[in-house]
């Protein structure tokens, strides 16, 4: 296990050290000048030259690249605005604070998002797959089958603009969404976020139907499983232990995924509800064309997913005892 | 409807989402179109009358304030939109939202007073008056007010203001306003002068004494107090001048004090003891709290204010207009329109001619006849969005004067016999135009409109898109292989100082001289103005050279000036939307009980 990870660690380091790179170089690859936002409309050529200057951006693209890596390492000085401690991922020129605190600030709502729609989406596309899996060709299959058609084929900011239409501005049933964080009240936290997380859940809950359903009926028709009823096992231990195990590898691997994508940012779900959290925070960081930001919020999301991915090599053995860590 | 039974009925109305999002078609609504009330149901030309902006006498310079019709003061007012303030320091702030915010913790020596709806004057803020200028409007002398103060209830001095003038020049500041640096010192004035902290002063501001600042300009310039009245000559004091850092903590001259601050997320503002309102002729200050949130698109913003529940019902925006999917809604629903603000933009758009490239006049005038105005404000959103407009200045601007050279009024489809006309006697009458437009939705479509109503009198359009994120780059570049290309100016005071001079000022790369007139006749013309000294023989002369320029030159074709359409909560009272700045004034906002 710990070479496993060892190797692991070291693979995802290296991924995430050739994103940094290719992102930093391709947005010089852009025709914009960032220095150019940050001098005033009217722009002297000697002001523009300072905003570059202030900036760093009067440096080689490698120098630039090396310095902000170094930062991350070992921290970095800014004049006028002092030393960025480690891990240093830059400082924003848009909104005027080191880009760590702002990731810092960001994240929880992130993670609060990711939390509360996972738990929604993983327990009810699996069990509603099971349902449906136990009941093929019946009424349930077929309501499952079309409910997570639906699902699949629908987008977050359709449902999600339509949710906030009706339920909120028109109907009044629900508080509009909002971010309470969990140590300050955690019923006012889940009631902020219950919106947010059933939208998320419409969307991802379908793959999870599908996968759960056709895994299983699969499953159910292997010789264990027909070994194992043929001893005279209960049908509920059958499913649960023998069946179902089988059927949560594919799953774990669309969780980690759909986890790892959510924690790099819910873009469009943080931007449909108006959550400040990592999503909205890279969107900001695209239009400004705020580089440090960009690299931070890039690299989370890689890391998210490299991570994830990880997790998910490591939990097939523990799912599976026929899978080594090698 | 309490919480409560909110929770259940929520859990139902979920459970139905799915068939909500199976039924509903196109439930947003489409941008809105013609069918949208005309001039017939609202008195549009009425509605979007210019507001009249004029020099203050030192009465209108004495506090308090105008009084909106029914305030009230006290109690919280909140506020929502999409971005934070990218700068807190006054030294860095250009734009209008920023500089609209900063009205309640900066003051400047002059500003603007709400007189009447639609009616303002530039007075003295801390200044007694808009000043003294002599010497034909190179010497500039202003004196402040009694008992101006700082938040910790210290003096404001003039030598408070001339280390807000001198700061400007520090590296670090590179985003405000260069006019008055530019006027004390040259053109590029960070060459001349590297700013007050290393002990060296700024030749040019004198402080006789602790009220009294005298500017020495290099030139005339007639509109000084004008372009005082900016934020980004707000006062800085020299004690708690913290630099880069000030940025994050400025100190308060204003009515509030910022409270808390989550950058990007909220802000929190409360009384500034030390601010008294009868020095104070353009800030009411009526609430007691401001509660500002950032992170909110359009379609939410208008959504709740349609809604008007709860706290919204004490909320408004800045600057967040109706989402385009809600304006018919918004313009037909009689309950609303209490809450309706609409007040045209005090900017310019224009679709330049490059005249390197086209040189003939009788071609650009030919196109200027033929222009389908009426087309692109049908796909922009139709005429409660949009005005004609037919001049160079945008009618806000002091000594405005209406014409309308190519009768688009009187045509607004575009005059294609006279086009012809003018094609056939011209040295091209089948020209290729290459029209460079900015790749978004709209404009493909306006694009269409245009290059299908120029076929009509011969000329071929090629079209060209490019990226909306360096569109202004692109077509910023003087050899940029484009012979027609929209853009958009603001003025950054209402009289044309600013405009004339900038948009036909120095060709460069990345300048903004974008139609390349170096016509030595109109340079002329614009360089004697800038020189007078009176400001009411310039602003004439400014009206009179607009329409010159469209005669003899036509460097472009006059864009539809944009309509801004906002709401606000129900409890909210005083709301305008500023003739200036363009977002809602924080001077007569109040809270109504």
């Amino acid at each position: 296990m710990l070479r496993f990870l060892t190797r692991r660690t070291i693979g995802a380091a290296v991924i995430l050290l050739i994103i940094a790179a290719v992102t930093f170089f391709l947005f010089f690859a852009v025709p914009a000048d960032p220095a150019r936002l940050a001098c005033g409309k009217i722009c002297p050529p000697e002001t523009l030259a300072q905003a570059r200057h202030n900036l760093g951006l009067d440096q080689p693209i490698f120098v630039q690249f090396v310095e902000w890596l170094a930062g991350v390492f070992v921290g970095r000085d800014y004049d006028g605005l002092g030393h960025c401690p480690a891990p240093c991922l830059g400082y924003s020129f848009v909104n005027h604070a080191p880009v760590f605190d702002t990731i810092v600030d960001r994240m929880p709502v992130t993670i609060s998002l990711t939390l509360g729609s996972a738990i929604i989406f993983l327990l009810f596309g699996v069990s509603t797959g099971v349902v449906a899996a136990l009941n093929q060709g019946k009424a349930l299959d077929k309501i499952a089958s079309v409910s997570s058609l639906i699902g699949a084929s629908v987008q977050i900011y359709f449902v999600g603009t339509l949710a906030m239409y009706f339920l909120v501005f028109q109907w009044d049933v629900i508080e509009r969404p909002r971010y309470v964080p969990f140590t300050d009240n955690p019923l006012q936290w889940a009631y902020g976020l219950l919106l947010p997380w059933i939208v998320l859940a419409i969307i991802f809950t379908a793959n999870y139907t599908r996968m759960t359903r056709s895994t299983m009926v699969e499953q159910l028709g292997e010789d264990y499983v027909r070994t194992a009823r043929a001893k005279g096992m209960p049908a509920r231990t059958v499913i649960t232990r023998f069946a179902l195990r089988g059927t949560l590898t594919p799953i774990v691997t669309i969780f980690g995924i759909d986890v790892g994508t959510l924690i790099g940012g819910a873009i469009i779900t943080e931007t449909t509800f108006s959550l400040q959290g990592i999503g909205r925070l890279s969107i900001q960081a695209v239009v400004n064309s705020d580089l440090p930001m960009l690299m931070a919020t890039v690299l989370l999301a890689a890391a998210a997913i490299v991570v994830f991915n990880v997790i998910v090599d490591a939990l097939y053995a523990v799912i599976d005892p026929r899978v080594r860590l090698s | 409807m309490s919480r409560r039974k909110r929770s259940a009925l929520a859990v139902l109305a979920i459970g139905s989402l799915a068939l909500a999002t199976a039924c509903a078609k196109g439930n947003a609504g489409a941008p809105a179109t013609s069918s949208a009330p005309t001039a017939s149901k609202t008195d549009l030309v009425q509605l979007f009358t210019p507001a009249k902006v004029s020099i203050g006498t030192a009465d209108d310079s004495k506090g308090p304030a105008i009084p909106p019709e029914g305030v009230v003061k006290g109690g919280t007012v909140n506020m929502i939109d999409r971005d934070d303030y990218a700068h807190l320091d006054p030294g860095r702030i250009y734009d209008n939202v920023a500089a609209n915010f900063s009205l309640l913790i900066t003051r400047q020596l002059t500003g603007y007073k709400r007189v009447a709806k639609g009616e303002y004057k530039v007075v003295g803020d801390l200044a007694t008056d808009t000043g003294q200028s002599s010497e034909g409007g190179k010497t500039w002398k202003f004196t402040l007010k009694d008992g101006v103060k700082w938040q910790d209830g210290s003096p404001i001095t003039s030598g408070d203001v001339k280390w807000s003038i001198e700061r400007l020049f520090a590296p670090f500041i590179t985003e405000g306003p260069p006019y008055i640096q530019q006027w004390l010192t040259q053109e590029d004035y960070k060459k001349a002068y590297g700013g007050p902290y290393g002990g060296k002063e700024l030749d040019g501001i004198e402080t006789p004494d602790d009220k009294t600042v005298v500017f020495h300009f290099k030139s005339p310039h007639a509109d000084a107090n004008y372009a005082l009245a900016m934020t980004g000559y707000g006062i800085v004091p020299k004690a708690k001048d913290t630099k880069e850092k000030y940025d994050k903590e400025p100190f308060s001259s204003g009515p509030y004090i910022i409270a808390k601050h989550t950058v990007d997320k909220s802000m929190d503002l409360e009384r500034n003891p030390n601010w008294d309102a009868a020095s104070d002729p353009i800030r009411g200050a009526y609430p007691d709290k401001w509660h500002l949130e950032f992170g909110y698109q359009s379609l939410p913003v208008t959504d709740r204010f349609i809604a008007d529940t709860g706290d919204d019902k004490k909320t408004f925006s800045f600057y967040t207009h109706v989402n385009a999917e809600r304006v018919q809604q918004v313009l037909e629903n009689p309950s609303l329109q209490s809450r309706v603000l609409r007040q045209p933009s005090p900017y310019a758009n224009y679709y330049y001619f490059n005249l390197d490239r086209v040189k003939d006049i009788k071609i650009r005038q030919a196109i200027a006849y033929a222009w389908p105005t009426k087309q692109i404000q049908q796909i922009t959103g139709g005429p409660n969005v949009s005005v004609i407009s037919t001049t160079i200045l945008n009618p806000s601007v002091s000594g405005w004067q209406d014409y309308d050279l190519f009768g688009v009024k009187q045509n607004p489809s575009g005059n294609v016999e006279k086009a012809k006309e003018l094609l056939a006697s011209s040295s091209n009458p089948k020209p290729t135009i290459v029209y460079g437009y900015n790749n978004t939705p709209t404009e493909q479509r306006v694009t269409v409109a245009i290059k299908n109503q120029l076929a009509k009198i011969g000329v071929n359009v090629v079209a060209k898109p490019m990226d909306t994120k360096t569109y202004y780059d692109a077509i910023g570049k003087v050899d940029n292989g484009l012979d027609m290309y929209w853009a958009g100016w603001g003025a950054d005071w209402p009289t044309a100082a600013t405009v004339f001079p900038v948009i036909f000022g120095p060709i460069a790369d990345g300048g903004y001289n974008q139609s390349h007139l170096k016509d030595p006749a109109i340079k002329a013309e614009i360089d004697r103005i800038m020189n007078l000294s009176d400001a009411n023989e310039a602003n004439k002369a400014w009206g009179e050279l607009d329409k010159k320029i469209m005669e003899t030159v036509t460097p472009g074709v006059p864009a539809l000036n944009d309509v801004g359409l906002q709401l606000h909560g129900s409890l909210v009272g005083g709301a305008e939307t500023d003739p200036i700045s363009w977002v809602v004034s924080p001077n007569t906002i109040f809270v109504k009980q």
